[in-house]
Formats: C-alpha cells, sequence, structure tokens
C-alpha cells in the first residue's frame, strides 16, 4: 500500500530513493507509465545513480509520498533500464509536451502532472497548465502565492483532468484533448461535476478550491446529494457559503438539506439575509414535493402594467431571477391571476396591459403536491413552468422543467457511482 | 525537374531566410556599419566575410531544424530542456527584444526628422501602421509585404555606387586587409559580429520556416533561401561601410549614429545620397520594429504552448497578439518620452542579447545532432567541426564584445 494522497511530479523528481536500511540506491529519475482503469497508472520508477539507470518495479515500493520514497529491496537488486522508444516515460514524454485541442490548436504545454493515489496506485489524475506549475518548476510557488496573497487575491490551480486527455501513444510529440480549447477554458459546471464524481472526495475538494465561486456553484448542484454533502463539510464555511449563495435558492436548499444540522446553520447565517430567508423557506417543504422543487425567485408584475413597460422591466429584473419562461401576474395583494409567456409578451402591442393579454387558465400546485404529479403536469400540458400556490392563491414560487427531468431523469453525474 | 519549376518552387519556398538576414540590418546594425565605415574605412571589410561565414553556418542548422521538425527553437528548447532554462532564457529575450525594438523606433524617429517629418506624428503612425499589419494580415500577405521592403535596401548599394569608391582599393582592403591593433579598432570589429549574429533572428527564422510549413522535400530550396539572405545582408551592409568609408572617412567625420551619417552625407554627396540614406535607415528601423517584437512574441507563446502565428486572431491567439501589441506600444511610447533612458535601453539589450547568444547557439547545436529529433539531417562530422568551431569563436568575440560594451 505505498500510496495515498495526491503530489505533483516536480516534487519528487530528483529526491533520493532509498532501500530498506535508508541508504540511497539512486535519485527518482522518471516514472514509466502504463494504461490502467481509469485512468493511466505507474509502473515503475526509472532511478539514476552514478549514470547508470535503474528500473525499480512500483510492487517492490514501501514508502510513496512527497518527502519518503523507500523502497523494499536493496539496490544491488535491481534491473538495470535501457532508455526505449516502446515505454511511456513520464518526464521524457508528457513533461512540457505541447497541448492541442480537438482541433489541433494549441493550448498550452504540460507544466507538471499531479498524481492521486487509488487502490494503492499512483494514477495520472491531471495535468497542471497553470502558472502554479511553472512555479513549482522553477521552485518559487510559495514564493507566488505570499505574493498573490498581498493583492488578496489566491493563485488559481490550473488543472486539465486527465478525463479530457486522448489516451497516451509512445513517442507522442503532442498531447490531444478530446474537446475544443473553448471548452477546457469555460468547462461546463456538468462536465467538472463529472470529473468530480469520478474522483475520491478529497480530490474532489481540492478541485473545487480552484474553481472559481460562480463556475464551483454550477458544478455542485449537478452532484450527486452525498457527494455535495461530503465537499460542502470539507470546506472553509465562509468559502462554502459564497457557494451556495450564488446557486439558485432551489438548489441550495437541497444541498444544505442534506448536510448535519449545524453546519447547515451555520452555512446559512454568513449567507446573506435576503438570500437565507428564501433558502430557509424552501427548506421547510418535503424534498420530493412541488415545495422541494420549487424556486421561489420569479417575475411577477402587476395587471395593469403597459407591455413596454413590462419589457423595460424585465430586462433589470431577469438578471437575478434565474429561469424566465413566464412573467406571472400578480394582483396587488399577491394572488396569481394569470401568466404572460414571453412568446406573446415581446409580440404583444406595446401598449396593451398585461390583464389584455394574459393566460388565466392556469395549472397551479400546492406545495405538497407530489414530484410525480407536478412532472405528469408539466408533460401533459407541455407546460416549462409550473407555478406553486397555497391554498389561498398566493404565488409561492415556480417548479421548473429541468428541475423535474432532473429528478426523473438525474443528469449522468448524479446517477453514477462514485469509483473511489 | 525543369528548370523553371525549381524556380517556381524556390519562390513559393522563399522567404524566411532572406527576411530574417535582411531584418538583421536593422538599426542598430546599420548605425555600427556606418560608425564603422567613417571610422575605419574600408579597413574593417574583411570581417564580413567571416561573419558571412558564420552567420550562414547557424541559419543553415537552424533553418534545418524548423523544416525537420515543424516545430520553433523555444519548443524545442522547452521540450528538451525543461521549464528553468526556458524561462530564464525566455526573460532574457523579452528585455533584449524590448531594447532591440526601442532602437528601432528611434532609428524610424530620427530618420522621419531628416526627412522633414516630426516624430511625435510619425512614430504613432509607423507603430499603427505595423500593428494592423501584422494583427489583421495573413502570413503570406505579410512576407510579401516585407520581401518587397528588403529590396529598398538596394538603396545603399546604389549609394554605395553613387559615392564612387575606388573599386581597387576596395577589393584590395577586403581581401588583403591591413590589420589594425588597436583596442578601437578590435572592439568595432567584434561588435560588427556582435550585431549581425543574434539571439533573436535563430527564433524568428526558425518559427518562420516553421509556420510556413516547409517540408523535408522542399530543404534544399529553403537552404537556399537562408544562403542567399545571409549573403545580401552582408553585401547590404558591405556597401554601407564602403559609403561612408568613402564620403566621410577622409575627412575624419566621427559619427555615432546611422542618422548622423545621412545628414554628414549632405553636404558632401548631395541630396540624393543623404535622402538614400535615410530612407533606406527609415526603412531598415520600421522592418526590425516588426520581426524583432514577432520573434518575441513567437518564442515566448512556443516556450510557454500557447497558439501563435500571423495567421491568427486576437481571439485563436490572444498571447502572441498581445505580446506583440505590448511590446510595440510601449516601445513607440518611450522613443517620443523626453529623457527616456534610451541609451541605457540598448546598451542593456546589447548585453543581455550577447550572454544570451552562447546558451541559444549551444542548445541549437545539441539539438540539431538529437537523432531522436533529426533522424537523418543531423549534422555530418564535418560539419559539427565547422559549426562547433564557428559557436565558440562567435562565442569567444561576443563575450568580449559584452565586456567592452559595460567598460
Amino acid at each position: 500500500m505505498p500510496f495515498f494522497g495526491e503530489l505533483f511530479v516536480s516534487e519528487i523528481l530528483k529526491k533520493p530513493v532509498l532501500d530498506p536500511k535508508g541508504e540511497e540506491i539512486g535519485k527518482l529519475k522518471d516514472l514509466v507509465i502504463v494504461k490502467g482503469e481509469p485512468l493511466p497508472k505507474v509502473s515503475a520508477l526509472i532511478i539514476e545513480k552514478k549514470n547508470k539507470i535503474f528500473k525499480l518495479p512500483w510492487t517492490d515500493l514501501n514508502i510513496f509520498n512527497k518527502r519518503i520514497i523507500s523502497a523494499n529491496v536493496y539496490g544491488e537488486t535491481l534491473q538495470p533500464y535501457e532508455l526505449n522508444e516502446k515505454d511511456l516515460i513520464l518526464v521524457r514524454d508528457i513533461l512540457d509536451k505541447q497541448i492541442v485541442d480537438a482541433n489541433g490548436a494549441k493550448v498550452v504545454r504540460v507544466n507538471d502532472v499531479k498524481l492521486q493515489g487509488y487502490n494503492s496506485e499512483a494514477v495520472l489524475i491531471a495535468v497542471d497548465v497553470g502558472a502554479r506549475g511553472i512555479m513549482r518548476r522553477l521552485g518559487v510557488e510559495r514564493g507566488g502565492e505570499d505574493l498573490m496573497k498581498l493583492f488578496k487575491k489566491h493563485l488559481p490551480y490550473n488543472l486539465i483532468s486527465w478525463n479530457y486527455i486522448q489516451p497516451l501513444e509512445p513517442k507522442l510529440t503532442k498531447i490531444s484533448l478530446t474537446v475544443p480549447r473553448q471548452m477546457v477554458s469555460e468547462l461546463h459546471p456538468a462536465d467538472i461535476a463529472e470529473i468530480i464524481s469520478q474522483v475520491s472526495h478529497k480530490e474532489g475538494a481540492s478541485f473545487f478550491k480552484g474553481l472559481d465561486v460562480e463556475t464551483a456553484a454550477g458544478a455542485l448542484s449537478e452532484l450527486q446529494p452525498d457527494v455535495q454533502a461530503a465537499i460542502i463539510t470539507g470546506m472553509e464555511t465562509e468559502k462554502a457559503a459564497d457557494i451556495i449563495e450564488e446557486m439558485p435558492p432551489d438548489e441550495a436548499a437541497d444541498v444544505l438539506s442534506d448536510l448535519p444540522m449545524d453546519k447547515a446553520k451555520e452555512i446559512l447565517e454568513s449567507i446573506e439575509k435576503e438570500e437565507a430567508e428564501d433558502i430557509q423557506e424552501l427548506l421547510s417543504h418535503e424534498e420530493d414535493t412541488a415545495g422541494g422543487l420549487m424556486i421561489n425567485e420569479f417575475i411577477a408584475y402587476l395587471p395593469e402594467t403597459k407591455v413596454k413597460d413590462a419589457i423595460m422591466k424585465f430586462r433589470r429584473d431577469a438578471e437575478e431571477v434565474e429561469p424566465v419562461y413566464y412573467i406571472y401576474v400578480i394582483e396587488a395583494n399577491e394572488k396569481l391571476i394569470g401568466a404572460v409567456s414571453l412568446r406573446d409578451l415581446l409580440l404583444a402591442d406595446p401598449d396593451a396591459r398585461l390583464t389584455d393579454i394574459m393566460e388565466t387558465k392556469l395549472k397551479t400546485v400546492t406545495p405538497d403536491t407530489d414530484e410525480m404529479e407536478v412532472a405528469e403536469i408539466i408533460s401533459k400540458y407541455n407546460l416549462v413552468a409550473l407555478p406553486v400556490v397555497d391554498t389561498e392563491g398566493f404565488l409561492l414560487g415556480i417548479v421548473a422543467i429541468d428541475d423535474v427531468i432532473d429528478r426523473i431523469l438525474p443528469p449522468a453525474a448524479k446517477r453514477k457511482r462514485r469509483k473511489v | 525537374m525543369s528548370f523553371w519549376k525549381k524556380i517556381a518552387l524556390f519562390l513559393s519556398v522563399m522567404g524566411p531566410g532572406i527576411i530574417t538576414a535582411n531584418i538583421d540590418n536593422d538599426a542598430s546594425g546599420i548605425t555600427t556599419y556606418s560608425v564603422a565605415g567613417a571610422r575605419f574605412g574600408y579597413s574593417l571589410l574583411w570581417t564580413l566575410i567571416p561573419t558571412t561565414i558564420a552567420l550562414v553556418v547557424i541559419q543553415e542548422m537552424v533553418g534545418r531544424m524548423g523544416v525537420i521538425t515543424g516545430k520553433g527553437l523555444s519548443d524545442l528548447i522547452r521540450e528538451n530542456y525543461g521549464v528553468k532554462a526556458t524561462f530564464f532564457m525566455m526573460l532574457g529575450l523579452l528585455i533584449a527584444n524590448f531594447g532591440n525594438t526601442v532602437a528601432n523606433f528611434a532609428g524610424w524617429a530620427a530618420s522621419m526628422e531628416i526627412l522633414g517629418f516630426t516624430k511625435y506624428i510619425m512614430v504613432p503612425l509607423g507603430a499603427i501602421t505595423i500593428w494592423i499589419l501584422v494583427t489583421k494580415g495573413s502570413y503570406r500577405v505579410v512576407e510579401i509585404i516585407l520581401l518587397y521592403a528588403c529590396i529598398i535596401f538596394v538603396g545603399y548599394i546604389i549609394s554605395g555606387v553613387m559615392a564612387k569608391p575606388d573599386w581597387n582599393t576596395v577589393v584590395k582592403q577586403t581581401f588583403l586587409p591591413k590589420l589594425q591593433w588597436n583596442s578601437e579598432y578590435i572592439m568595432m570589429s567584434i561588435a560588427i559580429i556582435g550585431t549581425t549574429i543574434t539571439p533573436w533572428m535563430q527564433f524568428y527564422l526558425q518559427s518562420s520556416i516553421a509556420e510556413k510549413g516547409i517540408t523535408k522535400e522542399h530543404y534544399k530550396a529553403s537552404r537556399l533561401d537562408v544562403v542567399i539572405g545571409c549573403s545580401i545582408t552582408d553585401i547590404i551592409s558591405f556597401f554601407i561601410i564602403v559609403t561612408c568609408g568613402t564620403l566621410l572617412f577622409p575627412y575624419g567625420i566621427r559619427i555615432n549614429e546611422a542618422s548622423e551619417a545621412a545628414l554628414a552625407l549632405r553636404p558632401l554627396a548631395g541630396d540624393y545620397a543623404s535622402l538614400i540614406f535615410a530612407i533606406s535607415l527609415a526603412n531598415a528601423s520600421l522592418l526590425g520594429a516588426i520581426i524583432v517584437p514577432l520573434a518575441t512574441a513567437y518564442y515566448i507563446c512556443e516556450a510557454m504552448g500557447w497558439e501563435r502565428g500571423v495567421n491568427k486572431t486576437f481571439k485563436d491567439a490572444p498571447q502572441f497578439m498581445w505580446i506583440y501589441t505590448l511590446t510595440i506600444a510601449l516601445a513607440s511610447l518611450l522613443v517620443l518620452i523626453p529623457g527616456a533612458p534610451l541609451v541605457f535601453l540598448m546598451v542593456l539589450s546589447a548585453v543581455i542579447n550577447g550572454l544570451l547568444l552562447p546558451f541559444v547557439l549551444v542548445f541549437a547545436i545539441f539539438l540539431i545532432n538529437n537523432k531522436k529529433l533529426m533522424g537523418e539531417f543531423t549534422n555530418s562530422k564535418m560539419y559539427n567541426y565547422i559549426s562547433w568551431g564557428t559557436v565558440i569563436a562567435v562565442i569567444c568575440l561576443t563575450v568580449a564584445w559584452v565586456i567592452t560594451s559595460i567598460t
């Protein structure tokens, strides 16, 4: 069981490799990589002593981490190794190589490679393509981070998950990604979630640290509940609160409901008051009911509002509200009386009033309606959003179609069983 | 292959070698040659022969690497020698090339003033023009414009002929030089080599050959391009020295700047000679101001693995375009600021260039002998002797040059 945790390859190069008595066998020169499931793994170390090169199989290792590498065999028993073209060798073949995207455009170079413990093997989890990697190679990573702290900034991790790298062949001159490069810099949250769901909690959490709040929020809501809980629990409350605040209230409520009570409370306290109230309200509903699914952000105007004014107001308000399909029409006392689709709004005479063009025969549900029933109504009437009202007809929130689909047909990252 | 086919092939491959070598005669190059001619007459002409040979040997190797590997020099250095070596080399080259760019804009400003235009209009105008050319133009368009601009260098040949030198003396001094053993003379001869063989050229040549996509089959044509380029550039240098040696040297006129040469020529050789000299200097400076920042952008992007190339847009290759843009913007701005430390910057850039050249050349020789990269196109044993000899000689001279330019 030689390897747990994670490390960057540049951290261990040229480190002494010790025998069971603590004598130096040689210095680490390179790593032999072989195919593995799900990721390529290290099969042997290449060790250099006095200009001679030896191979130390992974199975002969005793300890392997960024401070100590020790073998349970002695130097005399090692096989001499001859560099050849057939083996895939990490430093020679991967480090510093050009990464091109699926269209062949150059993206960046491999500044470093990250290894991760997995079933006591060391797998290649990601390539470092950021400034951090360069600084680490130059031996000034710590200094760079301190410098950034002076400017109150965090030096970001810029890693590309190995998932996005095409299978490596020996003798390669460049490394190809499986996606166009725009996707790497702007990985869709769902893709990030998929990567995270395939790695350990710890790796997932450290991956999260490198993401900006917005991306992290997007990725988090795509994850399976227990992974969400594990990642949030492992985070500092403040950072967690930032991410939760960024999420739509319904999804934030989902995440919080899976957390231990005191942690959830702690986070709620660090969130802006208004946002926290929204979430709290949603938390009071059962998860598999309309109340649990709904989002309590919506756009609602008074019936006398003119179409042109509604459009003007909408432009401003829609920024705050995530999914917008309809504009709801409510009376001054917040009772729901109708809805206008965006299409109808744009096509209507600018001087018409909302009350003239609104649909009044609305399908609504109450918060305790079962989620399957909600799904059936949405499906039957071909809706994209369904208003949730209380028994007196006050608008509480809406259930959007994507949240319903997520319940019936969870996204890949939620479905897939975690491999670790 | 028929003769005409060969010509057509050469014309399609031609470009990188000729442009790189010609732009080697940028503002600082022309200054050195003018000063050499004015101070020592024809007696330094002989230095051009070994310089040309050294230039051909080195540029041929770099060009060959570009053709065979399809990669730039800093691509290869990063992939084979790691981050540390690459990083410090890039940092040094960035500073040195910035200094070179400033020198070129200063040359452009000075020649424009001679021609009667104010630099406060002409420097921004020149900067914007070359910026648009590279950021909006395609590689082929840029190359054709540069090739035509290289023709303006012929101006120096014309002025050399117009000076009516005694060709007998010129030839005799070139091939049977009377060497002088004073420190100024030795310094000047070293300076000629130092200004002719520079680090950025090696990067630019290899990158532009790689971007042009010249293949193994066309390697011979590409080699011809390099050899012709190196020869032309030194023929131009030859005529600059001849002009100044004929017209200025006999009167003992000392100059420190290429633009001073143009001014000094007016009373002695008439308005036309002065005009030709000024226009040629303007042309050379502006070309240098395009190519040197371009070379900087090329090798930094290659080292970091970012997308690069004249054909790309800001969206495809943002870092490439920004490095080019910022170098030009800052350099042209600096030239316009009164009292900016231009001389210091130029000396600094010369020193850094000199310090980097040995590393660049030694890396180049190691790389070209790497079988994994070059296959059957590595240096032959004989060629290795020649190239090592050249490189060691150039290194010794450059180190000497650096020492003299500091003291």
